[in-house]
C-alpha cells in the first residue's frame, strides 16, 4: 500500500528545506536498481517481500528481461524521519523546524557506460548522489567517471557497499579481510573526489566517511543495510558513550580489548579492531547460524538482537530465512533514507554552490538571484534535461527540475532551446504549459503546480525541444548551461527503410529517437544517407531496437557500423599555401601545423576554451606548449562549432581592414574543421597560422561570398601539404574475469589491435581486472567474441578515452588510411580517389 | 576573337553603333548580369540586338570562366557588360586570362556611372576615391569606406559612392553547404546608404570626441537611374537623405567635398530638396 498521498507530496514541494533530490550512481552490475527497490518498498509502492527482486525504475521489457537499466527513471517519495534522527541534521538549510517528512525525489540511472548521458541528464536536476560500490568487485571504471561526473557538476556523493552477501556467503571473507575491503573502497572514493575537488571548495568538505555515517553497507538484494550510526546507537547505552562519539570509535584504527575494556588506538595482543568486534561480528553470527543450520543458537541470537518474525516466516530455513532475519534487523529502506536525509544537501543548501555552475547570465540578475536562492516566487527558471516517452506514441513527457519560481498548469512560458541567445528570437517559443505531473516509476500524477527545489514532467512542450532547454517566465532570462557528456557518439550506422515508401515513417521515427535519448545523434548526410550516431555497440541496438519498434514502427535495413574518423596533420606545410578568391582580388597565405601534444585535449577538457581572456589563455599556451606570446593572443577561433580542438591564428603584420575579413575566415575555418580534406570528417588537432593577406580595395568585393570559401580552400590546400593523418577513436577496455580466463582475453585483444597495460588482481578477491586499448573500429562483436573465447567468465566494460593516428599516408594508395578514407567518401556520395592539391592552391 | 562590349547606362540603345555590329556577328553572346543591371530586361536586348544572349551570372564568370572562353580561338565571343568594362567594376582577371591563352581580343568602351557622374554638377577633376557601400547583415557591418569618404572630404575631394546590388547571391548560411540558396536580388536605396553612413557617425562619435569633418547636416547628392530618361538627382542633409525615395534601382550617393566651386553650387541648386539646402549651397 503506498503510505502517501500526491496531496501530501505536493504539499512537501513547498518545505523545500526537506527535498532532497538525489541519483543512484554506479558501475554497471553494482545493483543500483535493486537497492532502489528497497527505498521503493519502504515507501510502500512495492511489498517488502518483493524488494530487490522487481527492479521497480527498470520500467522497460527489455530493461527487465536484460536485468541492465537504460533508461534512467524517477520517482517521488515521502518518508517521514524519527525524533532521534532529526538530530543529526544541524544545518538549519537542511530542515524545517516544525517538518519531520522528507520528499525524497530519486533517479535510478543506467551503469552501463553506453548510457552515461543518462547519468549525466540524471546529475543535472539532483543534489547528491547516492554511489553504490560492488564491494567485491571494488571501484572500476564506470564508477570513477560517474563519480568524476557528479563532482564536476557539484554533486554530493554518500557511498553504499553492496553485495556484502556476496562477499560473506560466496568468498567467505574474514572479518579483518572485509574491513579491509571496505577500507580500500572508501579510500579509491576519496582519492577520486580529492582528485577533482577541494575540502575549501563551494561544497565543503566531500570526502566520504562510515564514522560519520555517509558509508553504507549491506545487501541489496537481501534487502538490509546499515550505517555505523545503527550499530552505534545499539550499544550507545551498554557503553555509556554519546552516539557520536562512538561512531567514531568503530571505523578505523580503533581497537577494543575485551579483557581490560580497554581502548587503543593500535592493534595488540589482545585486542580487536572494534568495527570486526561490534559490526561484523554479531552479522558473522547470524549468517553462520542460520546458513549452517544452528537452530537453538539461531533462536537465542534473534531474542538477543530483539528481532521478531512473523508467523509465517518461522517455518523459513537457509537463504530464505537469513534474508527475513537480516531485513527485519536491519531494514535497508531505513539505514538508505537516514543517510539521504542527514547527509544529502537540500535543494536551499545545493543552489547556493551550484548556481554559477548552472547558469549562463549574469550571475547578479533575477533568475540567477531566484536560483541561488532556490526562490518559489521569483521568476521560473526550470532546466529540462531529457524526454520520457509517454504512452501516446509520438509525445514525451519533458523532464527537468525546477530551479527558482513556480511552474504550473496553463501558465504561458518562454521555451529555449540550446541555440536560444538572449535578445533574439532563435530557438525560442512563447506557449502555454498543458500539464505538470509527477514522475512516479512507471506512473505519473498530475499535479496543480511546482514549485523551485522539485523535479517533475510537463507535458505539451515536446515539440518546442529537441532534447534539452530553458524554461522561464523572465524575458531577460539567459539559458541553463548545457549538459557536457563524458562520452561522444563515435559509432554510427546508416539506416534505411525495406520498404522504400516508409521512407517518412523513417524520418518521423529518427526525429521522436532523437527526442527520446540525450546523446543520440540523427544526421541526414548530404547524400541522402540517415545516420544514427551513439555511444557504442549496445546503445546503437538499443537506440536501432526502439526505432524500429516505438518511433518508426516499419521494418529497418541497418548497415554495418562505422566510427567517425578525425583528419589530422603530422608535419607542418611544406609551403605557405595561396588561395585566390573567385574574383582573384583577394589572397590568403596561410600555413598547417599540429597541434603539440596534449592541447587537443586540454582544448576537449575546456582547459583551454574560447571564452577564456585571451591574455591568461596566452600566458597559459606559452608557459606549456611553448606558443609564441604574441601569436597565442590572437586566436581567432577554435571550430569546429566554435570549441573545437582546432584553432586559427593570425600571424600576420599590418594589414589594414583584417577585421572587416575575420568573420568570413572563421566562418571558413568553421567549415573546413567540420569537413576535412580527406573526407569531410572532423578536423582534430590543426593550427592554422594566417601569414598574409591580400585584400580588394572595396569592401564589397571582400564580402563573405569572396572570403568563406577562398579560407576553405586554402585551409584545405595547407591540410594537404602537411602531411595529412587520420586519427581514430580508442575504447578503454576494463575487463573482470577469473585468472583462467585472462589468456583467452591476450588471444582476442591482440586479433583486434589491443593492447594490455594493466593487469591485477583484486585484492581479497580471485578476481583479476585486466585494462587495455582497444580501437572503437575493432569492438564491434568484442563483447561475445571475449565471453565465447573465456568461457562466459570475462565481461569488458568499454568507453571511449582517445584517439589515436592511424599508421600510414592516407594519400598513398594501398595503405589502411587510405582505404579508410576511400571507404568514407564512397559512404558520403563524394567523388572517389583522392583530393587534388591544385583545384585549392593557387599559383602567385 | 574575344569581345568586351559597355552597354553604357540607359537602355539597349545605349549601346555603341561598333558593339552593336559586333554583336549580331558573333557566335554567342553573353550578358554579364551580377555588377550592374540595366533599367530594362534582358528580352529587351534580346528584341533589339535580334539575337539570343546567355546570362552569365556570378558563379559562371568567377568560377567557371573557361566555359565561357571555350573555342575563343575559333570563334567570336562577346561579353556584354553594363557600363564600361573596365568601369566600376573590373574584369581585368577575365583580361588576363585571355592573355595567358593566348585569346586575341577587344575592348569596346561605353558609358559608366563613374563619368556619368558628373551630371550632377560636381567636376569629375575633384573626385576622390571611389567607394562601395555594402549592405550590412547584423554580423557584418564593415565601415572602412568611411575612412576613405573622410579621407576624400578632408582634401576638399568629392566620393562617388556605389551601392551595393545583390543578383543571386548565396545566403551565408548555404555557402558552406553543398546546395546553394539564393538571396532574392537587393538594391541598395540612398535612404538605406544615408541610414548605414548616420550609423557610422554615430558610432565613430560614441568612440572618441575626434573631429568629425562629416555630420548629420553636411549635404549629399542622391542619384538614381543614371543614363535613363527618368532619371532623378537630389541635394540634401545627410539625415533627410535617409528619408528620400528616389524609386526603382540603380542609386548611387554623391558626398560633395568640404568646399565647392560657385559653378558648382549653382548646378546643385536645381535639386535642391527645399529652401534651407538652398541657404547652404548660397553660402
Amino acid at each position: 500500500m503506498v503510505n502517501f498521498t500526491v496531496d501530501e507530496i505536493r504539499s512537501m514541494m513547498d518545505k523545500k528545506k526537506n527535498i532532497r533530490n538525489m541519483s543512484v550512481i554506479a558501475h554497471v552490475d553494482h545493483g543500483k536498481s535493486t537497492l532502489t527497490d528497497s527505498l521503493v518498498s519502504k515507501a510502500g509502492i512495492i511489498a517488502g517481500a518483493k524488494a530487490g527482486e522487481t527492479r521497480f525504475t527498470d520500467t522497460r521489457k527489455d530493461e527487465q528481461e536484460r536485468c541492465i537499466t537504460i533508461k534512467s527513471t524517477a520517482i517521488s517519495m515521502f518518508f517521514a524521519l524519527e525524533e532521534k534522527d532529526l538530530i543529526f541534521i544541524t544545518n538549519p538549510d537542511q530542515r524545517d523546524k516544525d517538518e519531520k517528512g522528507f520528499l525524497i525525489n530519486l533517479i535510478d540511472s543506467p551503469g552501463h557506460v553506453d548510457f552515461s548521458s543518462e547519468v549525466t541528464a540524471a546529475l543535472r536536476v539532483t543534489d547528491g548522489a547516492l554511489v553504490v560500490v560492488d564491494c567485491v568487485s571494488g571501484v572500476c571504471v564506470q564508477t570513477e567517471t560517474v563519480l568524476r561526473q557528479a563532482i564536476a557538476e557539484r554533486i554530493k556523493p554518500v557511498l553504499f557497499m553492496n553485495k556484502m552477501d556476496r562477499a560473506l556467503l560466496e568468498l567467505q571473507l574474514a572479518s579483518e579481510d572485509l574491513y579491509q575491503t571496505f577500507q580500500r573502497i572508501v579510500e579509491n572514493v576519496n582519492v577520486i573526489i580529492a582528485t577533482y575537488s577541494d575540502d575549501d571548495g563551494p561544497m565543503g568538505e566531500v570526502r566520504v566517511d562510515p564514522s560519520k555515517g555517509s558509508v553504507g553497507f549491506g545487501s541489496g538484494l537481501h534487502g538490509w543495510a546499515f550505517t555505523l550510526k545503527q550499530f552505534s546507537e545499539m550499544y550507545a547505552e551498554k557503553f555509556g558513550i554519546d552516539v557520536v562519539k562512538l561512531m567514531n570509535r568503530l571505523w578505523g584504527e580503533s581497537f577494543f580489548n575485551p579483557k581490560s575494556k580497554k581502548w587503543s588506538k593500535q592493534k595488540e595482543q589482545d585486542n580487536k579492531r572494534s568495527f570486526c568486534m561490534y559490526v561484523l561480528e554479531p552479522i558473522y553470527k547470524v549468517f553462520d547460524c542460520i546458513m549452517n543450520y544452528k537452530k537453538d543458537q539461531c533462536e537465542d541470537l534473534l531474542k538477543k538482537l530483539g528481532i521478531v518474525l512473523k508467523p509465517e516466516d518461522k517455518d523459513k530455513d537457509g537463504k530464505a530465512l537469513l534474508k527475513v532475519v537480516m531485513r527485519t534487523w536491519l531494514p535497508a529502506g531505513e539505514a538508505l533514507l537516514q543517510m539521504i536525509a542527514i547527509h544529502l544537501p537540500s535543494p536551499v543548501t545545493a543552489q547556493k554552490y551550484r548556481m554559477e555552475m548552472l547558469y549562463e547570465g549574469p550571475l547578479d540578475d533575477e533568475a540567477a538571484i531566484g536560483i541561488k536562492n532556490c526562490d518559489p516566487n521569483g521568476p521560473l527558471m526550470m532546466y529540462i534535461s531529457k524526454m520520457v516517452p509517454t504512452s501516446d506514441k509520438g509525445r514525451f513527457y519533458a523532464f527537468g527540475r525546477v530551479f527558482s519560481g513556480k511552474v504550473s498548469t496553463g501558465m504561458k512560458a518562454r521555451i529555449m532551446g540550446p541555440n536560444f541567445q538572449p535578445g533574439k528570437k532563435e530557438d525560442l517559443y512563447e506557449k502555454a504549459i498543458q500539464r505538470t505531473i509527477l514522475m512516479m516509476g512507471r506512473y505519473v500524477e498530475a499535479i496543480e503546480d511546482v514549485p523551485s527545489g522539485n523535479i517533475c514532467g510537463l507535458v505539451g512542450v515536446d515539440q518546442f525541444l529537441v532534447k534539452t532547454g530553458t524554461i522561464t517566465t523572465f524575458k531577460d532570462a539567459h539559458n541553463m548551461k548545457v549538459m557536457k557528456f563524458s562520452v561522444s557518439p563515435v559509432v554510427r550506422v546508416a539506416v534505411e527503410p525495406k520498404n522504400p515508401a516508409d521512407l517518412p515513417k523513417l524520418v518521423e521515427g529518427l526525429k521522436r529517437l532523437a527526442k527520446s535519448d540525450p546523446m543520440v545523434q540523427c544526421i541526414i548526410e548530404e547524400s541522402g544517407e540517415h545516420i544514427i550516431a551513439g555511444a557504442g555497440e549496445l546503445h546503437l541496438e538499443i537506440c536501432l531496437k526502439d526505432l524500429e519498434e516505438d518511433h518508426a514502427c516499419i521494418p529497418i535495413k541497418k548497415s554495418d557500423p562505422v566510427v567517425s574518423y578525425r583528419e589530422t596533420v603530422s608535419e607542418e606545410s611544406d609551403q605557405i599555401c595561396l588561395s585566390k578568391s573567385p574574383n582573384k582580388h583577394n589572397r590568403l597565405f596561410m600555413r598547417a601545423q599540429p597541434m603539440p601534444d596534449g592541447l587537443a585535449e586540454d582544448i576537449d577538457n575546456g582547459d583551454v576554451n574560447p571564452r577564456d581572456d585571451f591574455k591568461i589563455r596566452a600566458r597559459y599556451l606559452s608557459e606549456k606548449y611553448d606558443y609564441d606570446v604574441t601569436e597565442a593572443r590572437k586566436i581567432w577561433c577554435f571550430g569546429p562549432d566554435g570549441t573545437g580542438p582546432n584553432i586559427l591564428v593570425d600571424c600576420s603584420k599590418g594589414v589594414q581592414y583584417l577585421n572587416e575579413i575575420k568573420d568570413s575566415m572563421v566562418a571558413g575555418f568553421q567549415w573546413a574543421a567540420k569537413e576535412g580534406v580527406l573526407s569531410e570528417e572532423n578536423l582534430r588537432g590543426v593550427r592554422f597560422n594566417i601569414y598574409d593577406v591580400t585584400l580588394h580595395a572595396d569592401a564589397i568585393h571582400r564580402g563573405g561570398g569572396q572570403i568563406i570559401p577562398t579560407t576553405r580552400r586554402c585551409l584545405y590546400a595547407c591540410l594537404l601539404t602537411a602531411s595529412p593523418r587520420l586519427m581514430e577513436p580508442v575504447y578503454l577496455c576494463e575487463i573482470q574475469c577469473p585468472e583462467i580466463a585472462v589468456g583467452g582475453i591476450y588471444g582476442v585483444l591482440n586479433r583486434r589491435r589491443g593492447h594490455v597495460f594493466e593487469e591485477q588482481q583484486v585484492a581479497g578477491t580471485p578476481m583479476f581486472v585486466v585494462k587495455a586499448y582497444l580501437p572503437v573500429n575493432e569492438s564491434f562483436g568484442f563483447t561475445a567474441d571475449l565471453r565465447s573465447n573465456t568461457g562466459g567468465q570475462a565481461f569488458p566494460q568499454c568507453v571511449f578515452d582517445h584517439w589515436q593516428i592511424l599508421p600510414g599516408d592516407p594519400l598513398e594508395s594501398g595503405t589502411r588510411p587510405y582505404q579508410v578514407v576511400q571507404d568514407t567518401r564512397k559512404r558520403k556520395g563524394l567523388k572517389e580517389g583522392l583530393p587534388d592539391l591544385t583545384s585549392y592552391l593557387d599559383k602567385l | 576573337m574575344f569581345y568586351l562590349i559597355g552597354l553604357g547606362l540607359g537602355d539597349a540603345k545605349d549601346i555603341t553603333v561598333k558593339g552593336l555590329e559586333i554583336v549580331k556577328k558573333c557566335d554567342r553572346v553573353y550578358l554579364e548580369a551580377y555588377t550592374s543591371i540595366l533599367t530594362i530586361g534582358k528580352e529587351n536586348l534580346e528584341e533589339f540586338y535580334g539575337r539570343k544572349l546567355l546570362v552569365a551570372d556570378r558563379e559562371l564568370v568567377e568560377n567557371n570562366a573557361d566555359i565561357i572562353l571555350e573555342n575563343a580561338d575559333k570563334e567570336d565571343i562577346a561579353f556584354l557588360v553594363v557600363g564600361d568594362p573596365f568601369g566600376a567594376t573590373t574584369h581585368t582577371d577575365l583580361v588576363l586570362r585571355l592573355q595567358q591563352q593566348k585569346i586575341k581580343f577587344q575592348v569596346i568602351h561605353n558609358a559608366s556611372i563613374i563619368n556619368a557622374v558628373g551630371c550632377c554638377g560636381l567636376q569629375l577633376y575633384s573626385f576622390g576615391e571611389i567607394v562601395s557601400i555594402p549592405l550590412w547583415t547584423e554580423t557584418w557591418q564593415p565601415d572602412s569606406f568611411y575612412d576613405k569618404i573622410l579621407g576624400n572630404y578632408k582634401r576638399n575631394l568629392h566620393t562617388l559612392c556605389l551601392l551595393d546590388i545583390k543578383v543571386k547571391e548565396p545566403t551565408l548560411d548555404s555557402i558552406v553547404k553543398k546546395t546553394k540558396f539564393y538571396m532574392p536580388p537587393k538594391f541598395m536605396s540612398v535612404s538605406e546608404a544615408a541610414d548605414q553612413l548616420l550609423q557610422i557617425l554615430e558610432k565613430k562619435q560614441s568612440l572618441s570626441d575626434q573631429e568629425l569633418t562629416l555630420t548629420h547636416s553636411s549635404l549629399v547628392v542622391g542619384l538614381a537611374r543614371i543614363g535613363a530618361n527618368d532619371q532623378e538627382i537630389c541635394i540634401c542633409s545627410l539625415s533627410k537623405m535617409r528619408k528620400i525615395d528616389l524609386g526603382l534601382p540603380l542609386h548611387c550617393l554623391v558626398i560633395p567635398g568640404n568646399s565647392l566651386h560657385p559653378l558648382e553650387s549653382e548646378f546643385l541648386l536645381q535639386y535642391a530638396v527645399d529652401d534651407k539646402e538652398l541657404q547652404l549651397l548660397k553660402h
